[in-house]
């Protein structure tokens, strides 16, 4: 991938795409293969064939590049919108609140929750819950930022806001790997996308010739279904 | 006997009652959270003896336990003033019974919060101290106070070890004067930490529950 790329991963439920994504973040960890974060190995499989990840500075460093949108939010219910935002970059990057706030507050602002800052999650829409989430994770100021199925716990019509709020960042330049249900989003705001079935990757193309012109028999019928 | 004075009396047995509650409390509490957490830990051998020594403690009498640490220990050289000796047996007991109550509040943390904790780079310790531990308190709140009621109770079994509990004087005086009136005033006694116990965990639920819709 690319600086700036917008990936989307599509495919029938149950095809690894989710576990695709987890890799990258060590979610799980793989047996074999190679992952590089900003041209820094996360894990390469050496000769004999098994997956040795890095030790666990070099890791903490790869890994504080990406952010992670979850499917269920995974917002921290014990604490308010705010307290969400600051809480990683005061323990973890040691940074006083003072320093953070004005940042959160602006990711807060792009979210369009600039209101709901002492609300707790469970006093949220799910569409305002996710889109906190978002912002908790660019508080981290990452370099890439990866969702897993972020609009598949939410109605049709809380969808939307969530995407709204993913196209803004896709048009600022985020790198962005999104796993998704969502063939409109895919096909408008990705820069490449990937179709997986079966734990394997079926076809990889440009959203304009994937969607225009599939190669694979098993993507023609994944997409017929779909559209 | 007039009431005043078996209520002096009384009051005088339930230092001994409340301060068995209060140092079992103390020290069962984070000694049950620590056993939770080697309960829970991937370290095989140290689960297991945390699973043996929950399952000793919950599988045998109180009672027998408080027997077993006045009597027995100084027999294999182990010899412990009577309050240590009740102590050292209440505290091993509700630590166990702690211990699976807060193990129970952390495995009902979804996942997704440690997952969620780990993608923003927290360190286990710090997940486990800012994410998940505010949030076992206000699941383990409501068993936690039954047990700690229960416990205001169950030192009235320190009777057995001749220590002049609030049940204990209750029951010389009424031995000594054929008068029922101390039971009933022992009761009162009970009732009355118990009621201060429900009105303090009701607030502490209401604290820690106000981010629950």
């Amino acid at each position: 991938m690319k600086r700036g790329e917008v990936l989307a991963i599509i495919g029938p439920s149950g095809s690894g795409k989710s576990t695709l994504l987890r890799c990258l973040n060590k979610l799980e960890t793989i047996d074999s293969g190679t992952i590089l974060v900003e041209g820094k190995a996360l894990v390469r499989t050496g000769a004999d064939g098994k997956a040795e990840y890095v030790d666990s500075e070099a890791e903490k460093e790869a890994l504080s590049h990406m952010g992670m949108v979850f499917q269920q939010f995974n917002l921290f219910p014990h604490m308010t919108v705010i307290e969400n935002l600051i809480e990683a970059p005061v323990q973890v990057q040691g940074l006083k609140k003072a320093d953070i706030l004005p940042y959160a507050r602006e990711l807060l602002q792009k979210v369009g929750l600039s209101d709901r800052e002492d609300y707790y999650p469970s006093q949220l829409s799910g569409g305002q819950q996710q889109r906190v989430a978002i912002a908790r994770a660019l508080c981290m100021k990452p370099d890439i930022m990866l969702f897993d199925e972020p609009t598949s716990a939410l109605d049709p019509e809380l969808t939307g806001e969530v995407l709204k709020t993913m196209r803004e960042l896709a048009a600022e330049h985020m790198t962005m790997v999104v796993v998704t249900h969502e063939m409109a989003f895919a096909r408008e705001a990705a820069s490449h996308v990937i179709f997986m079935a079966d734990g394997n990757i079926v076809e990889e193309n440009n959203p304009g010739e994937f969607f225009g012109n599939p190669q694979e028999e098993r993507t023609k019928a994944f997409l017929k279904n779909m559209l | 006997m007039n009431l005043l004075d078996m209520i002096l009396q009384m009051a005088e047995g339930s230092k001994v009652t409340l301060e068995i509650f209060f140092v079992t409390l103390i020290l069962a509490l984070p000694l049950g959270m620590l056993a939770s957490l080697a309960r829970l830990s991937s370290c095989r051998p140290l689960s297991f003896l945390m699973e043996f020594y929950i399952w000793l403690m919950r599988g045998t009498p109180l009672m027998l336990q408080l027997l077993f640490v006045y009597f027995a220990l100084p027999m294999i050289g182990i010899m412990l003033p009577d309050l240590a000796a009740a102590l050292l047996a209440f505290t091993l007991n509700y630590a166990a019974y702690f211990a699976e109550i807060f193990r129970s509040g952390i495995q009902a943390v979804p996942k997704g919060q440690y997952e969620a904790a780990k993608t923003l780079g927290m360190s286990y310790t710090q997940t486990m101290r800012r994410i998940i531990l505010p949030q076992v308190i206000r699941i383990v709140l409501p068993p936690i106070s039954n047990e700690t009621i229960n416990l205001v109770k169950d030192t009235s079994l320190i009777y057995i070890l001749a220590m002049n509990d609030l049940l204990r004087v209750a029951r010389t005086i009424v031995q000594r004067d054929f008068d029922m009136m101390p039971f009933l005033v022992a009761a009162v006694f009970y009732l009355l930490m118990t009621f201060v116990l429900t009105w303090g965990f009701k607030r502490l639920e209401v604290r820690y529950g106000r981010y629950a819709k």
